[in-house]
């Protein structure tokens, strides 16, 4: 499914960008930009901005955060920074500090 | 669970087709590029670059393998191995290099100098030694080659051969006051070969060349009868 891993040693500082599903348990610093989906797995440390389909974090983020389909933070994830997205889903046990944008029209 | 999923993903980084990563990538494990990386890799373990991977990035790694294209220079602590498909423009510096064929290459290949040198001093050491050797063998056939009385009369197995070829000849030679001059003669090539064949001819000479002259001469005649 997930063709792209960034393992847990693995520190990059730049931009990542592509139409595949990514994997990050190791270390990204700079900007992600994906078509597909993002998993910040609980090792994962990211201090990006991202822009993708789907996000799913278990691990920590700083950055802001826009998905064109769903947000999804997971138990004992750690997360700051602005989140824009129509669904957003943040378990119990999940550490958050920003605004929280579901794009809704009145 | 990072062990876990690292377990399950065999532990590599793997960049898939569509991604493109521009920037730093460092880390202590192996990597799997099949799509773009630009800027830096830094690697403590080993970097693969496959058929679909492009790499346009300086690499430091341990061990490289490319069978995709990599644009840029690539240090490896190890060894550097371009595949079949592999596609570099740019220089390499590792004590080993694989090139196979089939596989492209433009740049410059750097192993280090602590290995070649010091085959390549090795190499012309055994050849003196072997040349040393030669002229012993070919003396007989070239005796005006020049090199070769220096050789003899400086190098010491020359005076270790002689006392023994003298030993057999005086005792043949007793009666003959000829041998001395025989003896102080050989170091030099032509008299030593003039001096064996008179010292043959003079022991062998009276009992073979008679009969053999007899024979002849008693065919030849009845031949010519």
């Amino acid at each position: 499914m997930a063709n792209t891993i960034i393992g847990s040693s693995i520190v990059i500082d730049g931009e990542i960008s592509g139409d595949e599903d990514l994997v990050i348990q190791g270390t990204v610093k700079g900007r992600i930009s994906l078509k597909e989906s993002l998993y910040v797995e609980s090792s994962g440390i990211v201090e990006a901005d991202i822009d993708t389909q789907n996000v799913e974090i278990a691990g920590r983020v700083t950055g802001n955060i826009v998905a064109s389909d769903k947000v999804e933070l997971k138990a004992d994830c750690r997360v700051i920074g602005d989140i824009k997205s129509p669904r957003i889903l943040i378990a119990d046990g999940a550490a958050f500090k920003g605004n929280v944008d579901m794009d809704i029209k009145d | 669970m990072a062990v876990k999923n690292q377990s399950m993903f065999s532990n590599n980084t793997v960049v898939g087709p569509s991604i493109l990563i521009s920037g730093r990538l460092s880390g202590d494990e192996d990597l799997t590029v099949r799509g773009r990386v630009e800027g830096e890799i830094v690697l403590s373990h080993t970097l693969i670059v496959e058929e679909s991977g492009i790499v346009k990035a300086n690499v430091e790694v341990k061990h490289a393998i490319v069978s995709g294209v990599v644009v840029g220079n690539i240090r490896a602590t190890e060894c550097v191995e371009l595949t079949p498909g592999g596609r570099m423009v740019g220089d390499i510096v590792s004590p080993r290099v694989m090139i196979v064929d089939g596989a492209s290459f433009r740049g410059r290949v750097d192993m280090g100098e602590a290995q070649g040198p010091r085959e390549a001093q090795e190499r012309p050491a055994t050849k003196p030694s072997y040349t040393a050797y030669a002229p012993r063998f070919s003396s007989a056939l070239r005796p005006p080659s020049v090199p070769r009385p220096p050789l003899r009369s400086a190098s010491p197995p020359a005076p270790l051969q002689r006392p023994a070829a003298p030993r057999p000849m005086p005792v043949q030679r007793t009666v003959v006051t000829a041998p001395p001059p025989a003896v102080a003669s050989p170091p030099e090539h032509l008299p030593s070969d003039a001096d064996e064949d008179s010292a043959d001819a003079k022991p062998l000479p009276p009992e073979p060349p008679v009969l053999m002259d007899v024979n002849k001469k008693k065919v030849v005649v009845k031949k010519k009868k």
